[in-house]
């Protein structure tokens, strides 16, 4: 139940009736006629439990997106439902409009269409629908909440898929597709094909040239079906904000387009999220669905305030893959947290696997070391420096274990791993 | 950003409308918006004063005082009925008037400004004896003190004939009332001046005395005393008996009159009507406490800075003025980017041993000599702030020197 202004200044008039009838029986029944009208609002009122809701949209969104859910009420009641109607959803969904007026008559519907533009990746649950039926005199109203299950899922923004084509053109030209003459990098037998001015020389086959009258060259392409492994380190170091989004929303951006250009580079790629335990996994899926799978698996995903496990994720990973692959460390260089936790693990990981390691370094660090002027500041770079001269330490520590590291801001760090992935194509090393 | 911000409600300010006003016209237009309801407060608020103003009693406070030779004074009457040997007795107390009166057998009792008298003073009042002379009395006044006379009407001035036996009023012919009270009296009552049936002046016999009841002080007043038949009328209703008491009550002294607390002087009505705006109140506040739907609830992620561990130290830094460290770790980093720019290992960087080398390299290339460079890059603390400050700058001068050379 719910009261109506109407009803407040309705009761505010009557005052003027009791300074002329001055009397107790007077006020009693002025009350008395007020609490009658409510009742009967409230009787001739539509019946809210006779609304069916039905729900339809979008299910999933990219963050920054808008996505478009409807909500249908269905009026199964012999009276017409005039109704405010509140279609509740998280503050972080932010949802629009607030709430609607409708009229509804017996045995029609109508649609509400709400638009939503999270401002944050995960799921946003709604979390009820709320009518208020008003009254014919409107002056009291009938209110219930009810639940109307949906779930839109805030996928990551993936901002980088703008460095996509440009890799993907390099990568064509590693494999030899590019419309140039030039040779296709890579340590792997394509296949023979006719000499044509401008091939290099030392890939003539002689064998097959003899065979034939032509000249025969080799040609050649990067190894392909190799496996990698992308980590999410979902630990406490996810959770620091480099400029205004978290680490590890930078991470799942490189993450993605690492993955995407792997998987047109014909490696499988597999994805693990890992903090004290498995967060997300992504593993086996076709070329084609990979990306949505690992979109998909990523979209709930929030750092976990605790230390990260390496000994625990170094074991689920050994477990999981045999083969040689490579895998790819998405966390932080954090000096107390490597050392102590991946760097003992480090011999068993490379033993079998190419490791390399991808960290956002934070731009503020880099602003504070050049900054200047008074001693604050002279601090300030002093500590930055500090920071930065810990960073490279560890950097050459890793790198004395053979392990790929690649250091770059936010805005560099998705092209930065996704060249780091070609050099290593390139070289043949996967 | 992935932390949530609270719906924002944005000023419902036209579209087309600038934030900076461009012209005069605008920011007219933005200034009277701000403004206009303390400019509207205040415009009421001196409507009101003038209104209230206008509202207040013109009654002047001597007005039909016998002492005051003022316009509204009735000295002159006083002085004319001394003169005849009918000698005035002021009083501004209703139980003084009383006693008097009870001291003196013959004499009128006159009782000007009524309105002032307390229910108090009309209870003592009704107990004397001997003839009264009302002048303007009020419904309450008469109730009391003339019964089965009541007010009529009030109406503007206009000459009028006795029309009556009386001997005062006869005497007096027409006469200029200004503005009077009219009365309604009974049969038996003497009535005179009537306009439309309606008597200015009424005598009536209550206990074995007179009550005179007059509508109108205007013609007793020192202004209007010589007009027409004023003074007659005047001396003879005061000057009847031998002396005159004459009655002008001071302003009962606030809250004398009853001791009544405010509750008792607001009328039962307003009372309830209170009553009631209160219930609607409650309806109102039950009306906007009612949501529509729960709140809804949402788990926020954490924000924490990344830097904010390098800045945290940046302050430890400073806050423990340890110059040694934060000048080890400025030189560490410059001579981290100085080393590979002269060719030398980049193991040479943090190696002391190397110290005498990166030195030599760079005199070579910058306009410093050797000790000035070695005390920079690898000299002692500085021993103040000020000193911290020209190292880093000496340092900074130092790269680009050796990256433009």
């Amino acid at each position: 139940m719910a009261l109506t202004g109407r009803l407040g200044l309705l009761a505010a008039l009557t005052a003027i009736v009791l300074i002329f009838v001055p009397s107790w029986w007077a006020l009693l029944a002025v009350e008395g006629v007020l609490l009658a009208l409510v009742i009967i609002d409230l009787a001739l009122a539509g019946n809210v439990r006779s609304l069916r809701l039905h729900r339809a949209g979008d299910t999933n969104v990219r963050l920054g997106e808008t996505a478009k859910v409807s909500l249908t009420l269905e009026n199964l009641g012999r009276r017409r439902v005039r109704a405010s109607v509140r279609d509740a959803w998280p503050p972080s969904a932010a949802a629009a409009p607030r709430s609607v007026d409708l009229a509804i008559p017996a045995g029609e519907r109508r649609r509400l269409d709400m638009t939503l533009t999270p401002t944050r990746r995960g799921d946003r649950v709604a979390a009820t629908v709320t009518v208020r039926s008003m009254g014919p005199l409107g002056l009291a109203a009938r209110q219930l909440s009810r639940p109307a299950p949906w779930t839109v899922r805030v996928l990551p923004a993936f901002p980088s898929r703008r460095h996509l084509p440009a890799k993907l053109a390099r990568l064509r030209e590693l494999t030899g597709q590019h419309v140039a003459l030039i040779r296709g990098q890579g340590t792997e037998f394509d296949s023979l094909r006719e000499y044509v001015d401008g091939d290099d020389v030392r890939s003539i086959d002689w064998r097959a040239t003899a065979r034939r009258a032509d000249v025969v060259v080799r040609t050649w392409r990067p190894e392909r079906d190799r496996r990698i492994y992308l980590v999410l380190d979902t630990g406490r170091t996810a959770a620091g904000r480099v400029g205004d989004i978290p680490r590890l929303d930078c991470s799942m951006d490189a993450a993605l387009l690492l993955g995407a250009l792997a998987s047109r580079a014909g490696d499988r790629v597999d994805l693990l999220a890992y903090d004290r335990r498995v967060r997300a996994r992504v593993e086996g899926t076709s070329r084609t669905d990979l990306l949505t799978a690992m979109v998909q698996a990523m979209a709930p995903l929030e750092p976990e305030l605790i230390e990260s496990d390496a000994a625990g994720m170094v074991s689920t990973l050994m477990a999981r893959v045999r083969q040689r692959c490579l895998i790819v460390l998405l966390t932080e260089l954090n000096t107390a947290a490597i050392e102590e936790g991946l760097l003992p693990l480090l011999p068993q990981l490379t033993s079998r696997h190419l490791l390399m390691i991808a960290a956002v370094s934070d731009p503020r660090v880099s602003e504070m070391a050049t900054s200047r002027g008074d001693l604050a500041a002279v601090y300030d770079a002093a500590a930055a420096e500090r920071a930065r001269a810990e960073r490279q330490r560890l950097t050459a520590e890793l790198r004395k274990y053979g392990v790929e590291v690649v250091d770059a801001a936010p805005d560099d760090i998705a092209p930065a791993l996704a060249d780091a992935y070609l050099a290593l194509k390139a070289a043949g090393r996967l | 950003m992935t932390s949530v911000q609270p719906p924002q409600t944005t000023e419902p300010s036209g579209p087309t409308e600038p934030s900076e006003g461009t012209t005069a016209a605008q920011v007219v237009r933005r200034r009277w918006r701000s403004a206009r309801y303390v400019v509207l407060t205040v415009l009421a608020l001196l409507i009101l004063v003038v209104i209230l103003a206008a509202l207040r009693p013109t009654v002047q406070p001597q007005y039909l005082d016998p002492e005051s030779p003022g316009q509204s004074g009735t000295r002159a009457l006083a002085q004319i009925l001394g003169d005849r040997g009918v000698g005035v007795e002021v009083t501004r107390n209703a139980s003084a008037a009383v006693s008097r009166m009870a001291g003196n057998t013959d004499a009128t009792l006159v009782v000007v400004r009524s309105e002032r008298l307390t229910e108090d003073d009309l209870e003592i009042l009704s107990r004397a004896r001997g003839d009264v002379l009302l002048v303007e009395p009020r419904q309450r006044v008469l109730d009391r003190l003339a019964p089965g006379v009541r007010l009529a009407a009030r109406i503007p001035g206009q000459h009028a004939a006795p029309g009556c036996e009386l001997t005062a009023a006869t005497m007096a012919g027409e006469i200029d009332f200004n503005l009077s009270y009219t009365y309604l009296a009974p049969a038996s009552a003497v009535r005179c001046y009537p306009t439309e049936a309606l008597p200015r002046l009424v005598r009536l016999p209550v206990e074995g005395h007179t009550v005179t009841v007059l509508g109108s002080g205007l013609p007793l007043t020192n202004e209007h005393l010589a007009e027409d038949g004023n003074a007659a009328l005047g001396m003879n209703l005061a000057g009847e008996r031998s002396s005159v008491v004459w009655l002008i009550p001071d302003l009962p002294p606030a809250g004398g009159d009853q001791e009544k607390s405010l509750g008792e002087l607001i009328p039962a009505g307003v009372k309830l009507a209170i009553l009631q705006l209160v219930v609607a109140l409650a309806l109102v506040a039950l009306w906007r406490s009612r949501r529509l739907g729960p709140v809804v609830v949402e788990p926020l992620p954490v924000v924490v800075r990344s830097a904010e561990t390098v800045e945290g130290r940046a302050r430890l830094y400073r806050a423990q003025h340890a110059r040694d460290r934060a000048a080890d770790a400025l030189r560490a980093g410059a001579r981290e980017r100085l080393v590979p720019l002269l060719g030398l290992p980049r193991s040479s960087a943090q190696d002391p041993a190397f110290a005498q080398e990166v030195v030599a390299a760079l005199a070579a290339r910058a306009p410093w000599d050797a000790t000035a460079i070695g005390l920079a890059l690898y000299g002692p603390a500085p021993a103040d702030d000020a000193e911290l400050v020209r190292l880093t700058d000496f340092l900074d001068d130092l790269e680009r020197q050796v990256r433009q050379s």
